[in-house]
């Protein structure tokens, strides 16, 4: 969600020491992770909602091995950056004056600051951007660098050329002081998490020892959500303001249904009726205690419409079987999308997929994939709601005896994705959200025992057919040398009575036992 | 039984069946072979002729069905393995078949292989051969099939093979071995008052060694355990060519009485062949449980029936062609004393006391028919 706060009194400096944790850059391993992860989530975000399929380029090199620097390169065939707001979109922290609501990837948009910042305050090198729009003439280069005392951008450096092949896209480059073997794992399970849920994206990676091509699975992609306001259950006080600040001269009135979510003007007078307030005041005019007040009934009241989740995007069922079947190597997934719910005013949707067998390895816990707003989480999965969803569930109701060749991929979308720490890493036991998510699992797991029953049927049916088959040439071949009667022939029919026998065609049997693994599974009776 | 055919009819037979076979697998039907059921339920006592025969049930041994298809590639194979040879005029022993059908199969389906012995143990090549013989109504003697034979004789009785004269009464302290075919065996002269037939090897070997068959003027004839066809096939000639007496000694046990019944009616598993290999007129000399008592047997001598012996003599009495009072009362002692003895126990009077228990016997009339 990209609601600014009045946090510009603080100096950008201290924002960033204060805030250096909570961002995932507490040391040079895991700011190395969370440096690939917000420009490629940025990538994605200029790509994706714009029906653009994402061709993600990401090359770390070192540059300085001694002092471990490295530089990060990440370019995408995005919408591109308008020139004039390159130095701003990098270079001023908070630099935005939406607080309209819609399912993002990054969080506050701050994650591009923090990596400017985070290069800064250790190599002290400025970061370089290239970009084109859609359509541009030209194509623009920036080297910048943030003042940290004035939040302003410092140009270091500007270029403009001829964008004669119509190239549009951003790319970034930054040396940060790095840590790649740490962070290595991370970096590639993120790319590979990231892939399983966006399997319309193409992502060429190239580490300084390794490289990691992830082909594009599919060309659909999902709906993406639309932009609205905010559900009057949502918002707080700090929101309230600043719409307030945006507003200065409507009336509450007006303020209401011009800012919030399904409120018209029925609901706006009962509600203002209801919380004792006068429809005709204008809101600029409102005191601290005043404004305090509204936001608190706004929360209070019971008469609001429910959430609406248009604003969100989830990956949807067919995206998420692709994904996890290609990047997993499964041999099956079931994926479900539930229907939207909601929790204080913030809509959300669960989704939950189930993949099987392939090249999963038995195991004793399910394999848990975590997603909230099509970020994969990898850290603190102890503290995710999900870890327990998965663990408490009853997993024989459903043919499966553990150990068993499972991983479990749980989706959170939301406007606003509760999260268990600070670091965002988690989400939160939200009963709400913790009740989809079971309500997922088990709409999923019901997909999957149709399967396996459906399988071991066909397990018994192969094994039928190949205690019959294999006795076919020896066979033929007696019958031929006793009667001189052509023994292809004898094969041939033999082969055909099996097949009316079992009421299937070898081509059949040999299309749906394609799929099935080399050796019988643990499954269940 | 087919008497009287040429080889050549046999064989036409057999390919005839193939032929039929063949057939109804062009004409996408399913191939069924019916074979008369080789079971204890299928075995007919035929209280007149005082044999054991076999009856109408037939099972249907289906190619479709998963678990007759192993059998019934294995009957295809062997039916095979017969006519080739009997197109080559040879002579295999069963053992032969088994080593000339034994070889892997090897099945590959989606990338995965599959490997399966035609056969893994004699036991079941040899059940096919038997199914062959009932359900074509042709004896595997008459395919030009045998057996490893186990029998061999002593005695005073001349036969010719191959144009040589043997004479079992001058072998020494070795005895004469029956071949394959004892019908082409000719019996060129018989002097002998009875046959002794003995149903361990070690007793047979002690018997020649003293010189009994010569001071009693008697055939002696072992197979070494349970009889196989041509060791049964020669008694039966024996008895029905030469009326000579057939007595039967085994150990005082189930099975030694098994073997008796054998001899004397058929077998269970071979019930279409007891016509031929039967012989009804053969007498039961010992031991029976009574011996142990009247006798005298020392109780060192005898052995305590372990359930499986309880449970054969079960068995027993309920085969009807056991089921005359001589042999309930035997059993039922048994059952009651639980205690077996073997032949050797009749040394707790000397060595040579098993010569009197034999003459006692034979000449006291003292046996169960």
């Amino acid at each position: 969600m990209t609601i600014t706060y009045a946090y510009e009194a603080l100096p950008v400096a201290e924002w960033f020491r204060r805030n250096r944790e909570i961002a995932g850059f507490q040391n040079s391993a895991r700011a190395m992770y969370q440096t690939v992860r917000e420009l490629v989530e940025n990538s994605l975000d200029a790509t994706e909602p714009y029906g653009i399929l994402p061709n993600i380029l990401i090359s770390i090199k070192p540059v300085d091995e001694s002092k471990s620097w490295y530089s990060i390169y990440v370019e995408d065939n995005g919408i591109g950056i308008p020139g004039g707001e390159i130095p701003n979109v990098f270079g001023r922290v908070f630099y935005s004056s939406k607080y309209k609501i819609k399912q993002h990837r990054g969080v506050f948009g701050l994650g591009l600051k923090m990596v400017v910042l985070y290069a800064q305050s250790t190599t002290n090198k400025p970061i370089a951007v290239r970009s084109a729009t859609i359509r541009s003439d030209k194509i623009y280069e920036y080297k910048i660098m943030i003042d940290t005392t004035k939040n302003e951008p410092i140009i270091i450096d500007r270029r403009e050329y001829n964008n004669k092949y119509r190239w549009h896209g951003t790319a970034v480059k930054v040396i940060i002081e790095g840590n790649w073997l740490n962070s290595k794992k991370r970096i590639e399970d993120y790319l590979r998490r990231t892939a399983i849920i966006s399997p319309y994206a193409e992502i060429f990676f190239k580490g300084p020892d390794m490289e990691l091509i992830l082909k594009r699975r599919t060309t659909k992609m999902p709906h993406p959500p639309e932009e609205g306001l905010p559900h009057p259950k949502s918002v707080d006080v700090d929101t309230v303001k600043q719409m307030i600040l945006e507003n200065p001269k409507s009336t509450l009135m007006e303020f209401l249904m011009n800012n919030f979510d399904g409120i018209g003007e029925g609901l706006a007078k009962s509600f203002l009726e209801w919380a004792g307030l006068d429809p005709n005041k204008v809101v600029g005019g409102l005191t601290q205690e005043e404004v305090t007040y509204l936001a608190e009934k706004l929360k209070a009241y019971e008469g609001w419409r429910r959430p609406r989740a248009d604003w969100l995007s989830p990956a949807g069922a067919e995206l998420l079987e692709v994904g996890a079947r290609s990047i997993l190597g499964a041999e099956a997934v079931f994926a479900v999308t539930r229907k939207p719910s909601s929790y204080s005013g913030h809509p959300f949707i669960v989704e939950a997929a189930i993949a099987w067998g392939g090249q999963i390895p038995p195991v004793d816990k399910p394999i848990l994939l975590r997603y909230a707003n099509k970020i994969p989480l990898l850290y603190d999965e102890g503290a995710d709601v999900a870890r327990k969803v998965v663990d408490e569930f009853n997993w024989q109701n459903y043919k499966v005896k553990l150990p068993a060749p499972l991983a479990v991929l749980i989706h959170v979308c939301s406007t606003k994705v509760p999260y268990a720490s600070a670091g965002k890493e988690a989400i939160a036991e939200i009963s709400e959200i913790e009740e989809e998510m079971r309500l997922a699992l088990r709409d999923a797991a019901r997909k999957l025992r149709i399967y396996l029953s459906r399988k071991e049927r066909e397990m018994e049916l192969l094994n039928k057919y190949i205690s019959l088959a294999k006795y076919v040439d020896e066979i033929s071949l007696s019958l031929n040398i006793i009667t001189g009667i052509d023994k292809d022939k004898l094969s041939s029919n033999l082969n055909k009575l099996i097949e009316q026998k079992l009421g299937v065609t070898i081509d059949d049997l040999v299309k749906h036992v394609a799929s099935l693994p080399a050796e019988g599974q643990n499954v269940g009776q | 039984m087919s008497a009287n055919k040429s080889r050549a009819e046999l064989l036409a037979e057999l390919e005839d069946w193939a032929k039929g076979l063949s057939n109804d697998i062009l004409k996408l039907k399913e191939p069924i072979l019916e074979i008369p059921s080789r079971t204890l339920s299928n075995t007919i006592w035929d209280e007149k002729n005082k044999i054991l025969k076999l009856g109408s049930e037939k099972i249907h041994r289906k190619f479709l069905d998963v678990k007759e298809a192993r059998r019934f590639m294995q009957t295809m194979l062997m039916l095979r393995l017969i006519v080739e040879a009997m197109r080559a005029d040879v002579f295999p022993t069963i053992r032969d078949l088994y080593y000339n059908g034994k070889h892997t199969i090897n099945f590959n389906f989606l990338g995965r292989k599959y490997r399966e012995n035609t056969w893994d143990e004699q036991s079941e090549s040899n059940a096919v051969i038997e199914d062959i013989e009932v359900a074509t109504n042709i004896l595997r003697e008459e395919m030009g099939v045998s057996a490893d034979v186990k029998g061999k004789i002593v005695g005073p009785i001349i036969v010719r093979s191959q144009g040589y004269e043997l004479d079992a009464s001058k072998f020494g302290e070795t005895a004469l071995s029956l071949p394959v075919n004892v019908d082409a065996l000719e019996i060129v002269k018989v002097e002998a008052n009875y046959v002794l037939v003995v149903e361990k090897d070690a007793i047979f070997q002690r018997l020649v060694r003293e010189k009994f068959w010569s001071q009693e003027g008697a055939i002696l004839i072992t197979a070494k355990g349970m009889p196989d066809r041509a060791t049964r096939r020669f008694v039966r000639r024996l008895n029905e060519e030469h009326k000579l007496p057939v007595y039967v000694l085994t150990d005082g046990d189930p099975y030694g009485w098994y073997i008796y019944s054998v001899y004397k009616s058929g077998s269970i598993k071979l019930s279409y062949e007891s016509e031929r290999l039967a012989t009804p007129n053969a007498k039961f000399l010992g031991l029976t449980a009574t011996d142990i008592d009247s006798y005298k047997i020392s109780d060192n001598y005898v052995i305590a029936a372990n359930d499986r012996d309880v449970k054969r003599a079960q068995e027993l009495l309920r085969y009807p062609w056991f089921q005359k009072p001589e042999w309930t009362r035997e059993i039922n002692l048994f059952l009651k004393k639980k205690k077996k003895v073997e032949i050797e126990a009749l040394s707790t009077h000397g060595l040579k006391f098993l010569h009197d228990y034999l003459r006692d016997k034979i000449r006291g009339s003292k046996f169960i028919d």
